[in-house]
């Protein structure tokens, strides 16, 4: 995790970790993720908005081969742009997170004094607060919808990577190399660049991993709640609640997106362990 | 020890007060005025007037805070302006349901997940561990609120053993109420267990390659003795912390599964009460549960003492 | 009688990097009363033999050779076994008394534990017996109440507090692995003389390892000498320290602080053994200490030198050791 920064090649990464389940697993279901999202901007099977109420509520057949909502709208057309949809607003929430977190963990790190304790106060402080509760009150306060979600939802990653940074950016500023170029006079700002960070980035990638999963699922949450992206455009949660109400008339529709949203946390969820086993190898024992 | 707990305390009133002030705001920055909320748009201005006197709209902002919060701490809340009602009948109503259904699904989560955890840590790398490890890793990837519609899916609609949803009522008997809190309490428990199984395994892991636990082999225990006697013990020390923060995910998650099972609890009515701008709920209700968060984890702190007899002081033997 | 009779015993890990063989053919006997010390420096083996008696190896070890004990072989014994000898007839006293005590139980329950596990005596009568075991150990009450915690004692009167542990059922056989190596110089002095005091007031037989010549010499009638996994020399305490017939013995001797350091002349005393102990995953086929010594010649390169007998009660692996009398 603390190890002293040093190039390693894709190719390396590659030799090191193709003998790791988990990590090629989770690798392959978040490219095919990707790979479906991006696919879904240019084709699906039918427009994601196409309505054919005589097609209404059909069971997967050869025609839609996940069948068809209450409007005849095809759902495999429908989960695939909810991919879009789910990546989009997570990227940006845990960029968000990201962005402001490790900056300000960096800061309180690298200053201490008040800064640290006004920083970790503020960690503190939202650890309080279930996240979801904040995230539904952002988001009805401010009226319902993806961008609104994404602030939700970037707001709560801040701490998280505030904490992380801070943690292990002031155990790196013990280190020699970083009392090495203390002692030659670079500024912190430079040292933290130069040497704090990219300590950390692996630590730091291997947390956004996990940070997205999370989001995809708080996503899936406000949108159950009606509170995320906002219909027509698709999404993964809201299609869970109306299928809740045509449960007993095609419970299949219950299905699918559940699926789509497990699969992807599943797939993610492994390769942050896998990366963290290939970054880390010391964790590995514990794990 | 004392000067620990004192340090805590004065902690925990800090980010309430940091938090009611927060709430507060939030609320000061809405738009829109709640007095036109409850009158409709065709009231007339003076009915307006004498609505925003009697909630106390026409003071200033730091007068409504102090007064809200001196409300607080004198214990009244206030009244709820869609319901009708103060907001102490409202908590009181819900609580009745919320907080067994908070209880249920953290003895539901323990009860799983720490006999798994250890189970998988007893048997690391064997298939069991391995079966363990990848039903946490569902478990944490499922969302509750999908968990639970096929907990519905199953029980209610396939074999019709348990109701889809809705609050039966204390008053309808010990039994019927609890069957319909049961699927909710699973859909809670799930990914909490999940977690706390990976916590525990790897706190166990951890304890049983200590010294005190070959001391223990050394006795004479067998590796199952020593395990329970002495491994887990100690390893239950981070696991209760994780347990602590896992409090306030299911206060988030009641707001997803009581919606989910339409029970009238109180994550549903702050749903509502957002919903419907009824801000006094709104904020009392966040103050509450951001206090109940920071007491539970107070307590938390407090259980240390209990598992671990280093921080209970008492002196040297020298 | 022979107590305890270790033949040929070799313990290979199975680690990532392949096996290793952490002992390599260890053969030495202990009889009932009797105490043996082994020295060496760490990673030699001393405190894998140890284990091995115990039977609490980690799991990735494969053992071959005999173990006896009381005539039974330890290695054929399934754990149910082992587990009522562990404690019972063989005790162990551990290098680390700060991690070797569990710190959320009381130090009246762990050293009353074994008594209840093994002699299946009651709550009241064990908590009796521990107390009067604290009291042997120089813990008396009330000063040191068995409700007392671990985290409440000094480093010296935890390692009391395992010696109760390990005198509890009245072994045959104590084991000390290091027991002074944590503590100060006086706890150490204190400690050694009780557990000489101990083992010698109840008839136990003791096998205590250490790094440190002068403990030896202080307080075991026997000894071996340990090297990269196997015996180096072996005697009476009185023979081997009359002629240090190997050369990593000589060197051990002169890398000695402690007590032997008032009888040694002033230049000789701190040298170090160049070098280090080869890691067990590529020793040389040949001698394993050839590499490190200043004696080695061609011939100790092909295979590893055979044991042989300089004097009753003397035996040394070593082909060119030295014949002329240590220089204390």
């Amino acid at each position: 995790m603390l190890s002293e920064a040093r190039a390693v090649s894709l190719r390396e990464f590659w030799l090191r970790g193709r003998g790791q389940a988990n990590l090629m697993i989770g690798l392959a279901v978040t490219l095919l993720l990707i790979a479906v999202a991006v696919l879904s901007l240019v084709w699906t099977p039918y427009p994601i908005n196409a309505i054919d109420i005589p097609a209404k509520l059909q069971p997967p057949s050869a025609a839609h081969w996940l069948g068809t909502d209450q409007f005849g709208r095809d759902v495999l057309s429908r989960i695939m742009a909810g991919a879009r949809n789910s990546i989009a607003v997570s990227l940006v929430a845990v960029g968000i997170g990201a962005g402001l977190g490790v900056p300000l963990g960096a800061l309180a790190a690298a200053r201490r004094g008040w800064v640290e304790e006004v920083v970790m106060r503020f960690n503190d402080f939202t650890f309080a607060f279930p996240a979801l509760l904040s995230a539904v009150m952002i988001t009805s306060l401010f009226g319902p919808g993806a961008i609104n979600a994404i602030i939700a939802i970037g707001i709560f990653n801040i701490p998280v990577f505030a904490r992380l940074t801070r943690g292990a950016a002031l155990s790196l500023w013990q280190r020699d190399f970083v009392l090495a170029a203390r002692v030659a006079g670079r500024g912190r700002t430079r040292i933290t660049l130069d040497h704090i960070l990219p300590n950390i980035a692996s630590l730091l990638i291997v947390q956004m991993t996990i940070q997205f999963a999370l989001a995809i699922l708080a996503e899936a949450g406000l949108s159950y709640l009606g509170l995320g992206t906002q219909p027509p455009d698709p999404s993964w949660g809201k299609m869970l609640n109306e299928a809740q109400t045509l449960m007993f008339l095609a419970p299949q529709l219950a299905i699918f997106p559940g699926l789509a949203i497990m699969a992807t946390v599943l797939g993610l969820n492994l390769l942050g362990d896998g990366l963290r086993d290939l970054l880390d190898p010391r964790l590995r024992r514990l794990r | 020890m004392a000067v620990f707990f004192l340090q805590r305390l004065t902690t925990l009133f800090i980010t309430l007060l940091v938090a009611s002030l927060l709430v507060f705001l939030v609320m000061e920055v809405l738009p829109g005025d709640p007095a036109a909320v409850i009158l409709g748009v065709n009231a007339r201005e003076d009915t307006l007037a004498a609505l925003r006197a009697e909630m106390g709209l026409d003071r200033s902002a730091w007068e409504r805070y102090f007064l809200w919060l001196g409300g607080l701490l004198t214990g009244d809340l206030g009244r709820s302006y869609t319901y009708g009602v103060t907001v102490w009948e409202l908590v009181a109503e819900r609580i009745g349901l919320s907080l067994p259904l908070a209880l249920m699904a953290i003895v539901l989560s323990t009860v799983m997940a720490i006999p798994l955890g250890v189970l998988a840590a007893a048997r690391r790398n064997k298939a069991s561990d391995v079966g363990v490890m990848g039903f946490t890793q569902l478990g944490i990837a499922i969302p509750n609120f999908w968990f639970a519609i096929l907990l519905i899916l199953l029980f209610a609609v396939h074999w019709q053993i348990l109701p889809a949803g809705g609050f039966a009522g204390w008053d309808a008997g010990f039994w019927p109420a609890l069957k319909t809190l049961l699927l909710p309490a699973v859909a809670l428990a799930l990914p909490q267990a999940a977690i706390l199984a990976r916590v525990t395994r790897s706190s166990v892991l951890e304890t049983l390659g200590e010294d005190y636990v070959r001391t223990a082999r050394a006795k004479g225990l067998t590796r199952r003795a020593a395990l329970w006697r002495h491994a887990v013990r100690n390893a239950l020390i981070p696991v209760v912390t994780i347990m602590g923060l896992q409090f306030s995910f299911l206060l988030a998650g009641t707001i997803i599964i009581e919606n989910v099972f339409y029970l009238p609890g109180l994550g549903r009515l702050i749903f509502q009460a957002i919903a419907q701008r009824d801000l006094i709920v709104v904020k009392d209700l966040v103050i509450l549960l951001a206090a109940s968060v920071v007491v539970v984890n107070f307590l938390v702190d407090l259980l240390y003492a209990v598992l671990d007899p280093r921080l209970r002081g008492g002196g040297h033997a020298l | 009688m022979t107590l305890l009779s270790l033949q040929d015993l070799s313990v290979v890990l199975d680690t990532p990097e392949g096996p290793a063989t952490v002992l390599d053919r260890v053969s030495f006997d202990l009889a009932a009363g009797e105490s043996l010390g082994i020295v060496g420096e760490s990673g030699c083996g001393k405190s894998m033999t140890a284990l091995a008696v115990m039977g609490l190896l980690p799991d990735a070890a494969r053992c071959t050779g005999r173990i006896d004990f009381e005539g039974r072989d330890l290695l054929a014994l399934d754990e149910q076994a082992l587990c009522a000898l562990r404690g019972r007839c063989i005790a162990m006293v551990f290098q680390e008394p700060m991690t070797a005590l569990n710190p959320v139980k009381s130090i009246g329950y762990q050293v009353a534990e074994g008594l209840r596990w093994h002699l299946g005596l009651g709550r009241g009568e064990a908590a009796a017996r521990a107390v009067k075991l604290l009291d042997r150990v120089g813990l008396p009450q009330p000063r040191f109440s068995p409700d007392l915690y671990p985290h409440q004692l000094s480093g010296g009167q935890r390692q009391r507090v395992v010696i109760a542990m390990a005198l509890a059922c009245d072994p045959a056989l104590l084991i000390a692995d290091e027991p002074t190596t944590a503590l100060d110089v006086t706890s150490q002095a204190e400690i050694l003389a009780l557990i000489a005091e101990v083992t010698a007031a109840s008839g136990m037989a003791l096998m205590l390892i250490t790094h440190d010549l002068a403990v030896v010499w202080q307080n075991t009638a026997a000894m071996l000498v340990m090297y990269a996994g196997a015996v180096a020399e072996r005697g009476t305490t009185a023979e081997v320290f009359a002629r240090m017939a190997h050369p990593y013995t000589r060197g051990l001797l002169a890398a000695s602080p402690g007590a032997l350091g008032d009888i040694l002349p002033a230049g000789r005393r701190l040298a170090t053994i160049p070098g280090q102990v080869p890691d067990p995953q590529d020793r040389p086929t040949g001698c394993v200490f050839a590499a490190r010594c200043a004696r080695a010649a061609a011939d100790c390169l092909p295979r590893p030198p055979a044991e042989r007998v300089l004097a009753p009660g003397h035996a040394v692996a070593c082909l060119h050791p030295h014949e002329e009398e240590t220089v204390l």
